[in-house]
């Protein structure tokens, strides 16, 4: 038996299961709202079944890009919100999914090997979050940005900018198709990994909970929790909460 | 094919440049200041020599025009959201303005300059052979007010229509104006001949559109592809290794040692 080790505070596990729903609401309505022979990313009759479900033909897709717009605009405000109540959190964050170490990239090599085709190395150790969970992280940073930014521009398009700026419009749809595609292609193999792969499943467990048990976190994060341990040691004397529990408060 | 085929025929030698179809439009339609969903053209009258070496002026020509609500529209394949489409029951291209996101892609790619980005809804704006005025058993409001019906319409699928029958009267002496990079099938019919000519533009999508269209969205398929191929073969590798407790390598069963 092993105890366990806080991971994740309450406010890490609402804004992923916050960005989790936004994710989904986002995406079914906006491939309804692509509707070009040469964008089609399956074929016509996505949009059109999409547009059927809201109310059928143009006015189903009236329908579902007042959809978009409002959940675009809550995603913002709760991303907003987290970065409001846990800046600290927000701030590690980033800090560990931009710190690339060295052994990161052969972790991520011999791991899809081993995931794929069966062959690969010995895994270097890894961080409070592992190389491919930190490159999904990083397509999810700066892709949200993107997909942000854009939308925001689409959103003030036909509301308040003038006909000088559709050169502007025109990108902003550009890389607002482009970033949500990445990261759904990254996205694909993060539900893999955290909630079909049995490996993870502490993992997944621990976006309920916050808690991991703590020969997983050695397993999987054992850098991690070197670091925990050395930082325990070194406050042994007057604080009981580890860094794991303070980078979160 | 659609249903109805609503097309308008021009016998251009009538018009008398009096613009009364571009105010009945704008009134009709509450069309924007300093914008038009229609036009007349003109053909400047040439400089002839007369007798005796005198010069006088020749005979010019007028030209009403507006959409041409083409059968192969460059506008609908250049609009991201299905905003702009073909109508299937009567033929028109149509913009639904609850779709349009104000890009202007369907702007630069009508060789015709029939689109503008309206300035104060704006999103893209043109003729829509006055729906509303259809709706009532009326004619658009161009062809309703032109004092010398240089403009007709009708559904020219039905042979007892008024264009049908000008068309089929004038069978073989019908001109149309024709964008010189791309024949996009207008439906706008000139009888005999008409001026001026050449007036059409390259329709061209916008840089971000074919880079969307021919990278971003092909480079898309693939990522998504190759990622869901991946996801595949480790749920493949996953289930094999569930199948028997001695599948999968040794590596593998000591990654999953600590469960």
């Amino acid at each position: 038996m092993s105890s366990d080790i806080r991971r994740h505070d309450k406010s890490d596990i609402l804004m992923h299961w916050f960005n989790a729903g936004c994710w989904l609401v986002l995406l079914v309505s906006g491939l309804g709202l692509i509707k070009n022979e040469r964008l089609n990313p399956l074929g016509a009759w996505l949009p059109d079944a999409l547009r059927s479900l809201f109310g059928g033909g143009s006015a189903g897709g009236a329908a579902l890009l007042v959809l978009h717009e409002a959940a675009g605009v809550v995603w913002v405000l709760g991303l907003a919100w987290y970065l409001a109540v846990n800046a600290r959190g927000a701030r590690f964050f980033l800090r560990e999914v931009f710190s690339v170490r060295p052994g990161d990239f052969a972790w991520l090599a011999r791991k899809m090997g081993r995931m794929t085709l069966g062959v690969g190395g010995e895994l270097p150790p890894q961080g409070y979050y592992n190389m491919g969970q930190k490159a999904f992280a990083q397509a999810s940073v700066l892709g949200g940005a993107a997909i942000a930014l854009t939308g925001l521009v689409l959103l003030l398009s036909a509301k308040v900018l003038p006909a000088s700026a559709t050169g502007l419009v025109g990108w902003a749809v550009t890389l607002h198709y482009l970033a949500v595609g990445l990261v759904f292609a990254g996205l694909l193999v993060h539900i893999y990994m955290a909630a079909v792969s049995p490996e993870e499943r502490p993992g997944l467990r621990s976006m309920f909970t916050g808690h991991v048990p703590e020969d997983y976190a050695r397993h999987h994060h054992g850098l991690w929790l070197d670091a925990l341990e050395k930082d325990a040691l070194e406050n042994s004397a007057q604080d009981k909460d580890g860094p794991g529990a303070g980078e979160n408060g | 094919m659609s249903a109805q085929k609503l097309a308008m025929v021009i016998d251009s030698a009538r018009c008398i440049d009096c613009k009364g179809c571009l105010a009945a439009c704008k009134q009709a339609n509450h069309v924007s200041r300093g914008t038009w969903r229609n036009w007349v053209k003109e053909a400047a009258p040439p400089v002839e020599n007369g007798p005796g070496g005198s010069r006088k002026l020749g005979r010019g020509h007028f030209q009403p025009g507006a959409c041409m609500h083409c059968d192969e529209p460059t506008c609908v394949a250049a609009c991201p959201t299905g905003a702009t489409y073909k109508n299937a029951a009567d033929g028109t291209v149509v913009i639904d303005p609850r779709l349009c996101i104000g890009c202007g892609n369907c702007i630069a790619a009508c060789p015709y300059g029939a689109r503008f980005r309206d300035p104060e809804k704006r999103i893209a704006d043109k003729c829509d052979y006055c729906p509303e005025r259809r709706a009532a058993g009326l004619s658009p409001a161009c062809v309703d007010t032109c004092p010398t019906r240089a403009r007709v319409f009708g559904d020219i699928n039905d042979p007892d229509s008024d264009a049908a029958k000008l068309l089929a009267a004038n069978q073989g002496k019908v001109v149309r104006i024709i964008a010189r990079q791309k024949d996009t099938r207008p439906n706008m019919y000139y009888i005999a001949s008409t001026a001026p000519q050449g007036w059409t533009v390259q329709p061209a999508d916008p840089l971000s559109f074919d880079f969307l269209a021919g990278v971003v969205a092909p480079a898309v398929r693939w990522a998504v592809g190759l990622s869901g191929l991946g996801v595949l073969v480790m749920l493949g590798r996953q289930l094999m290794a569930g199948a028997g407790p001695a599948a999968g390598p040794g590596q593998e069963k000591k990654e999953d040692g600590h469960e």
